[in-house]
C-alpha cells in the first residue's frame, strides 16, 4: 500500500517545517524552542483550517480561505458530497412527488395500515370516500372509523381479505374493501366505490329475468296452438313436418327460457334460502331413475361408496346432479357408459361423474361454465341442450361453497368433479 | 392532534388500555350502527325476517356493553387514572349506555317493522319516517366520528340538529292524531307509525348524549342542560383549550 500523494505532500510540509525550525535552532541556540514554535505553528494551520470546516459545515458559512494539498482536496471532496446529495435529494423530491401525484389521482381509496391497524398514510381519495381527516386520524385505529363489524373483524385476520360494507356517504352505496398484508405485519387498505357497478350488475340482471318472463307468456300460446295444430287430422301433408319442427324449437326455446329464469334467480340470492339435510344417495338415484326409461342414451351406473349426507338446499343440488349428468349423457353415444361416483374425502365429499363421450378440448375447459359457451356450435344444438346447464351448476355449487373441476381428454371423455367442504358434511351417525 | 394527548405523561402499556377501550367502544358503535341500519331496511323494504333478526341480534351489543363497563371498571380500580384519562373513562362509561340504549330501540325499530311488514302500507312507503330515520343516522354516526376525533364542532353541530328531530317527531305525532281521528281502523297501525318516530326521536337524544360526552371529554365543561347559544362561546374559551393541551 502506497500513500497517496496528497498524504506524502502533507508529511513533506510537516517535515521540512520542522527541518527548518532544526536548522533555525542550531544557528540561533535553544533548539527544543525552535522545535516548539515550529509545532506550534503547525498546530494554528491545522486549527485554522478546521475553523473554516466547522463554519462551512455547522454555519453554511464559506471563509475564502486559499487551501493546498491535503486541505484543497478534502474541502472538494466535501463540496463534491454536497452537491451530490443535494441533487439526489432533488430527484428523490421530484419522485415522491409524482408517487404523491399520481396516488392522489387515483380513484381508489388507499391506506396504510401498521400491524395494529392504526392509519400511517392515505391518498386523497380516502377523504373523498371515506372522510379521513389529515389532521387526525394519522395514528389512530382505521376501525375507529369505519365501524363496520365485517371490517373489524376481518382487520383481527391477517391474511388477505376482501369485503363490502354500506357507504358513509351515500344512502345505498356500497364500499369494496381489500386488504393486503405486505412487508412486515403492514397492511394496504384499499377501497373503492362499487355502487355503480353493483347498479348496473342488478340493471342487468333484472333486464335477463324480465325479459324471460315477458317471453314465456307469448310462447306458450305459440306452442299451445302448434300443438293443437299437429294433432290436427285435416293437415295437408306437407305441413305436417314444418309443424313439428316448430313444435319441437318452441319446446327447446321453454328450456332456454326456464333454464334463464333459473340463472337470474341463482344470481341474485348469494346465500341459499333455505338449508336443510339433504340424502344424496337418494336422490341421485332418483335422477338415475329419470334417466333409465331414455332410449338410446349410454348406461348410467351410480357407485355410492358413502351414504353421508349434505347440508344444502335439495332444489340447488338436484339441478346440480342432474345437470351434470345430463351434460354427460348429451356427449356420451349410446354404446357408451357413465360412472357416477359419491365418496368421502379429506377435505370433505365429492361427487363426480365419469363418461366416455367426445371430451372437451384443453383451452376451452375453462370455458365451458359460461352462459350459451359451446364447444361445437353446430352440434350441441342439435343435441338439444340449452347451453346454461354448466352455469346453473357453477352458480348452485358457489352457493354451497363448492368448486367444480374439469378433467377432459378430446375423444376419450370428462371428467366432472364437485367437491363439498367438511362443514356441510352430515355422516349418519349425528342427527340434525 | 389532540388524540396522543391523552395519558402521554404515563407508561405506554397504560395508553394502549386506554386506546383498547375507545376502540372497542367505536366497534360496539359499528354494532349499533349495523343493527339500526338493518332496522331502517326491514322498515323501508317491509322485510319482516330482517326487522326480527334485528331484534334478536340486540344481545351481541348488550354483551359488548357489559364487558366494555368490566374493562372501564378495571383500569378505574388497578390505574386510578387522572386528568384527561379519568375524563375518557368517565365518558366511555356514560357513553355506553347511550349506545346500548340506542341498540335497545334499534331492536324496537326491527320488531315494530316486522309488525308493519304484514299490513297495508301508505303509498309514501312512510317517506316522513324514512326522513326522521336518515337524519337519526346521520346523528349516531356522527356523535361516534365526534367521539372518535374528538371534534368538538361536530359533536356540536349533532347537539344543535337534535332540535330539528324533535321537531320532526312532533309533525309525525300530530299527523298521525289527525290520521286516527279520521279513520279508526288505522289506529293500530299508526300507533305503530308512532312508536317507530318515538324510537327514532329517541335515538337521536342518546346520540346528542354522546356528543356531550365528547364535549365534556375535551373540555372537561358539563353542558347537559345548559342554553345552546352560550355553548358556542364557551367551548371555545382559549384558556380551557390549553389546559387541556397540557
Amino acid at each position: 500500500m502506497s500513500l497517496p500523494s496528497r498524504w506524502i505532500s502533507q508529511l513533506f510540509f510537516l517535515g521540512s517545517s520542522l527541518g527548518a525550525a532544526l536548522l533555525l535552532g542550531r544557528w540561533f541556540g535553544s533548539v527544543g524552542w525552535w522545535l516548539v514554535g515550529g509545532l506550534a505553528l503547525y498546530l494554528v494551520y491545522i486549527l485554522r483550517n478546521l475553523y473554516v470546516l466547522d463554519q462551512m459545515l455547522c454555519h453554511g458559512k464559506h471563509i475564502p480561505f486559499q487551501m493546498r494539498g491535503l486541505w484543497a482536496e478534502l474541502f472538494a471532496k466535501i463540496e463534491q458530497l454536497k452537491t451530490k446529495s443535494r441533487s439526489r435529494k432533488k430527484r428523490y423530491q421530484n419522485l415522491l412527488r409524482e408517487v404523491r401525484e399520481s396516488t392522489g389521482a387515483l380513484h381508489e381509496a388507499g391506506i396504510i395500515l401498521n400491524s395494529n391497524s392504526e392509519i400511517q398514510w392515505f391518498n386523497p381519495a380516502a377523504t373523498r370516500l371515506i372522510g379521513l381527516d389529515y389532521k387526525t386520524d394519522i395514528g389512530q385505529r382505521i376501525d375507529n372509523f369505519l365501524r363496520h363489524p365485517d371490517l373489524v373483524r376481518s382487520l383481527e385476520d391477517p391474511q388477505e381479505s376482501m369485503l363490502t360494507i354500506p357507504s358513509l356517504k351515500e344512502e345505498r352505496g356500497q364500499l369494496a374493501i381489500q386488504i393486503i398484508p405486505y412487508g412486515k405485519s403492514q397492511r394496504l387498505a384499499i377501497v373503492r366505490d362499487i355502487t355503480k357497478e353493483l347498479q348496473s350488475e342488478r340493471t342487468r340482471r333484472d333486464f335477463v329475468a324480465n325479459a324471460s318472463h315477458e317471453l314465456r307468456s307469448p310462447l306458450t300460446v305459440i306452442s299451445g296452438y302448434l300443438e293443437v295444430l299437429a294433432d290436427d287430422k285435416g293437415l295437408p301433408e306437407n305441413w305436417s313436418i314444418p309443424i313439428s319442427e316448430m313444435g319441437r324449437q318452441a319446446e327447446r326455446m321453454t328450456r332456454i327460457l326456464r333454464d334463464l329464469i333459473e340463472l337470474t334467480k341463482l344470481d341474485s340470492q348469494r346465500q341459499e334460502g333455505s338449508i336443510e339435510r339433504v340424502d344424496v344417495a337418494k336422490l341421485l338415484k332418483l335422477i338415475a331413475q329419470e334417466f333409465s326409461g331414455k332410449k338410446s342414451i349410454a348406461q348410467i351406473q351410480l357407485e355410492l361408496h358413502t351414504d353421508v349426507s349434505l347440508l344444502g338446499s335439495e332444489v340447488g343440488l338436484y339441478s346440480i346432479f342432474y345437470n351434470l349428468i345430463h351434460n354427460a349423457v348429451r356427449f356420451t353415444p349410446a354404446e357408451g357408459e357413465i360412472i357416477c361416483h359419491w365418496k368421502l374425502v379429506d377435505s370433505g365429499a365429492e361427487f363426480s361423474v365419469q363418461d366416455s363421450g367426445i371430451g372437451i378440448p384443453e383451452d376451452m375447459i375453462s370455458r365451458v361454465t359460461e352462459r350459451f359457451f359451446r364447444v361445437d356450435r353446430g352440434r350441441s344444438r342439435e343435441l338439444g341442450g340449452t347451453g346454461l346447464g354448466l352455469a346453473i351448476v357453477k352458480h348452485s355449487l358457489q352457493i354451497h361453497e363448492a368448486t367444480l373441476n374439469i378433467e377432459s381428454e378430446t375423444g376419450e371423455g370428462s371428467l366432472f368433479t364437485c367437491a363439498f367442504p367438511k362443514e356441510r358434511v352430515i355422516t349418519q351417525v349425528e342427527k340434525l | 392532534m389532540e388524540v396522543a394527548e391523552f395519558g402521554q405523561d404515563v407508561s405506554h402499556g397504560f395508553n394502549d388500555e386506554l386506546e383498547r377501550i375507545r376502540s372497542s367502544f367505536l366497534q360496539m358503535g359499528g354494532l349499533v350502527e349495523e343493527q339500526f341500519g338493518h332496522a331502517l331496511k326491514a322498515l323501508t323494504d317491509a322485510d319482516s325476517e330482517l326487522g326480527l333478526q334485528v331484534a334478536k341480534n340486540d344481545v351481541n351489543i348488550n354483551q359488548m356493553e357489559v364487558a366494555i363497563d368490566e374493562e372501564c371498571r378495571r383500569v378505574l380500580a388497578t390505574k386510578a387514572p387522572a386528568a384527561g384519562d379519568l375524563r375518557l373513562i368517565i365518558a366511555t362509561i356514560k357513553a355506553i349506555t347511550d349506545l346500548e340504549r340506542i341498540g335497545d330501540e334499534a331492536e324496537k325499530i326491527g320488531s315494530l317493522a316486522a309488525k308493519l311488514a304484514v299490513v297495508e302500507r301508505p303509498r309514501t312507503n312512510y317517506r316522513e319516517l324514512r326522513n326522521l330515520a336518515r337524519h337519526v343516522k346521520d346523528m349516531i354516526h356522527g356523535a361516534l366520528d365526534a367521539f372518535a376525533r374528538l371534534d368538538v364542532q361536530l359533536a356540536l353541530d349533532i347537539v344543535k340538529a337534535d332540535e330539528e328531530v324533535d321537531l320532526e317527531y312532533e309533525t309525525i305525532y300530530r299527523q298521525s292524531i289527525t290520521f286516527m281521528m279520521e279513520d279508526p281502523r288505522m289506529i293500530s297501525r299508526v300507533m305503530d307509525v308512532t312508536w317507530t318516530a318515538r324510537a327514532l326521536e329517541r335515538i337521536g337524544d342518546h346520540s346528542k348524549n354522546i356528543c356531550e360526552y365528547v364535549i365534556f371529554l375535551v373540555h372537561g365543561k358539563d353542558i347537559r342542560h345548559s342554553d345552546l347559544r352560550n355553548l358556542q362561546a364557551d367551548v371555545r374559551d382559549p384558556v380551557d383549550n390549553q389546559e387541556v393541551m397540557k
